[in-house]
């Protein structure tokens, strides 16, 4: 049963009240300014791209929150349409987490707004525009306008020497006809923090040195499979929760809005690539060399010869999930979602439905505030799904048919024609939205939103 | 492919309809063996000889289509022509290549873009012009569940009557529609005017409207059937036609690639 004392806490209402207003009706000076702006990114030489960035940078700026701590940030749209920026990943209230179809009100076209609320839970997260692109591949989240956003915890998961932030995403959208029947959205360069292999700045290490990457796939579309030649990842978060169980992995995947944290001790001297695994990737860009200190020459790549990843080797040991978890034993109650395309010509792409209704028909049952639901996503599309949940965490629990417990994420990559269960505590009264994490799905119909009793 | 053969009987008045396609402007991709059967039957054509090529009505024609995807925006093609009629047995009528690039998706550029040339030779039993060259270009563009083609087809004839007739023009067309992810409809025309510098009449024209479906079951396959009727006196007056074809992926590919 949940206290009023927690309702109080988890609706935001203990300590400074979340709230969006009208920039000028504060008198104090925010914790970050961002200006939504056109800018041109040079991806690489002779390659130059006009996109929407936050204040002029591809990713924008690192933003560093205190876990608990009330922050403010000024967002300024010199843009000619609505934006909203949503703060992925942080249990806040509807009014500020950044989705209209929350009711977080847009930011109209060159006009201001402050979002202030209390960052939690700790970990690393990102924020990114939450607004339609539809037949335009050159807006939202195929544009530049992502960022990272780190909730320091009061401790750190690991001890680490030094860190790098790496947002991978692709560029040049056009559409494509695909086996599946359908266009979908390919892609001519792909980038490392907004610069293709040789044009931007190496990551530069010291030999002995634990390095701590901090990697989130900003893709509007593509699910990306990182390597770093001469080394391996021990991976110590997902989606900036801590993983019950880190492991040592030769290459990382990410679907899209997905973030992985790893450790990387730099204990082969030498100038290496770490890049996107699969070659046809890798060839339209996405790597960045790492340099040792004085060391020199080419970067060199070691090709891996197949894509290793799955979510279950970071769960927790059998008996130990549950005492970790610390859950009733109440049996949660089940939602069953189901994923389906719907065909609308060859030359077009698809639309698509939860339970066989699209946004905004897709409904489910109102959710009980402190009551714990299971998720059945079942997937009978031929399309891979990264689904995110706002405002809430969930824990993944059954996958491959197997149960599984103790990985808390808030995007989870559905395979095509698989099932997979999480389960998550309804603690954050207020409309919280589901959705596909891929740009052209959420554009068509794949959301819904849960709302609160 | 079908309009280079049918001019090169032009002058003949004879029908040799081999491969009857609108092409697409996708190309195969590489490392991909598409494997073709055209399979034709005219149940109502020319019966009679005419300088020496025999009759179309009744004939039926196999052809074997090999297209090989050299990149990501071009493949060859290779045809083997047979016929198979009541007192001529089953015969090879010719061979054919077709080498063709197009404009790569990445360009952007809003409509398809390719263009494929023709060169081949066929026996004179089966047409008066035995050398023949074709020039294609191919614009293509699919709209939501519409799908639109046109082949603006020019051709020359190196040895045989038409020699002297120059550049042919024998344009096709495709209008088709998606009733589902699977079954597609629609018609196709196909018409050869003769000389460039100075069509023909109407009654020389090749004029024909087929009425056609595409069958999309698997990537891997290509179905198409159809019926077409000629509306010319130098048009063969109802054929059927159907392709099937099949992909075979030769590369050794893997994940990553």
């Amino acid at each position: 049963m949940i206290s009023r004392r927690d309702l109080l806490r988890i609706s935001g209402f203990v300590g400074l009240a979340p709230r969006l207003t009208a920039f000028g009706q504060e008198a104090s000076e925010p914790d970050y300014k961002i200006e939504i702006a056109a800018t041109t990114l040079d991806l690489a030489p002779r390659q130059a791209l006009k996109t929407i960035a936050y204040n002029g940078q591809v990713p924008g700026p690192l933003l560093r929150f205190k876990e608990g701590r009330p922050v403010t940030i000024d967002v300024n749209n010199r843009t000619d349409r609505p934006e909203v920026v949503h703060w992925h990943g942080l249990s806040i209230p509807p009014a500020v987490d950044g989705a209209m179809e929350e009711g977080t009100p847009a930011i109209a076209p060159h006009s201001s707004a402050r979002y202030t609320f209390t960052p939690r839970p700790a970990g690393f997260r990102w924020y990114h525009t939450h607004t339609m692109a539809m037949n335009d591949l050159t807006r939202a989240q195929y544009g530049g306008q992502h960022g990272f956003l780190m909730i320091e915890p009061r401790e750190n998961p690991a001890p680490y020497d030094q860190e790098f932030f790496l947002a991978l995403h692709d560029w040049g959208g056009y559409l494509l006809a695909s086996d599946d029947g359908a266009m979908n959205p390919s892609y001519t360069v792909a980038t490392i923090n907004g610069k293709a292999m040789g044009s931007g700045e190496p990551l530069r290490v010291r030999q002995g040195q634990r390095v701590l990457l901090h990697v989130l796939n900003s893709s509007p579309t593509e699910v990306h499979w990182i390597a770093l030649a001469g080394h391996s990842f021990r991976v110590v978060a997902l989606d900036g929760n801590p993983v019950p169980t880190p492991r040592t992995v030769p290459m990382l995947r990410l679907a899209p809005a997905e973030r992985v944290c790893a450790l990387v001790d730099m204990n082969n001297p030498g100038v290496w690539v770490l890049g996107e695994v699969r070659k046809h990737m890798h060839a339209q860009g996405m790597a960045i060399a790492l340099e040792y200190e004085n060391k020199a020459g080419g970067p060199q790549w070691q090709q891996p010869p197949e894509l290793l990843w799955n979510y279950e080797q970071f769960a927790a040991s059998a008996g130990a999930g549950a005492a970790a978890a610390g859950h009733a034993a109440d049996p949660p109650t089940i939602i069953p979602l189901v994923f389906d395309a719907k065909f609308q010509g060859h030359g077009a792409m698809e639309t698509w439905t939860i339970n066989g209704a699209s946004y905004p028909n897709a409904r489910v049952a109102p959710l009980v505030a402190g009551r714990r639901y299971r998720l059945q996503f079942i997937n009978n599309s031929i399309d891979d799904h990264p689904v995110h949940l706002h405002r809430h965490s969930f824990e993944l629990r059954r996958l491959g048919g197997a149960d599984i417990r103790g990985i808390i994420k808030d995007v989870v990559l559905v395979d095509a024609r698989t099932r997979m269960e999480v389960e998550f505590t309804a603690d954050n009264p207020g409309a919280s939205l589901f959705h596909c994490h891929q740009q052209n799905h959420m554009d068509r119909g794949f959301m819904m939103l849960f709302d609160y009793a | 492919m079908f309009l280079a053969l049918a001019a090169a009987s032009f002058s003949s008045r004879a029908q040799t309809n081999y491969e009857i396609q609108v092409y697409g402007a996708e190309t195969v991709p590489p490392e991909t063996l598409m494997v073709e059967l055209h399979s034709n039957y005219t149940l109502d054509g020319q019966k009679y000889v005419v300088d020496g090529v025999y009759p179309t009505d009744h004939q039926e024609h196999e052809t074997l289509e090999l297209t090989q995807g050299l990149n990501d925006w071009s493949e060859v093609g290779f045809y083997v022509f047979t016929s198979e009629q009541d007192g001529h047995g089953v015969q090879w009528v010719g061979d054919h290549i077709r080498p063709r690039v197009r404009v790569p998706d990445s360009w952007g550029w809003p409509v398809g873009v390719s263009l494929s040339t023709e060169v081949g030779f066929q026996r004179s039993a089966y047409s008066t012009d035995t050398w023949t060259w074709e020039v294609r270009p191919i614009v293509d563009k699919s709209v939501g569940r519409w799908y639109f083609a046109i082949n603006p087809a020019l051709e020359r004839t190196w040895h045989g009557p038409d020699v002297s007739q120059g550049i042919g023009f024998a344009p096709s067309a495709k209008i088709s529609y998606d009733f589902n992810r699977v079954v597609s409809g629609g018609v196709e025309w196909y018409a050869d005017y003769g000389a460039i510098a100075r069509l023909g009449p109407i009654h020389d024209q090749q004029q024909q409207l087929f009425v056609v479906t595409d069958l999309n079951v698997s990537a891997l396959w290509e179905i198409n059937i159809g019926v077409g009727i000629g509306a010319t006196a130098a048009t063969d007056h109802l054929i059927f036609k159907a392709i099937l074809g099949r992909r075979f992926d030769w590369g050794r590919h893997s994940p990553i690639d």
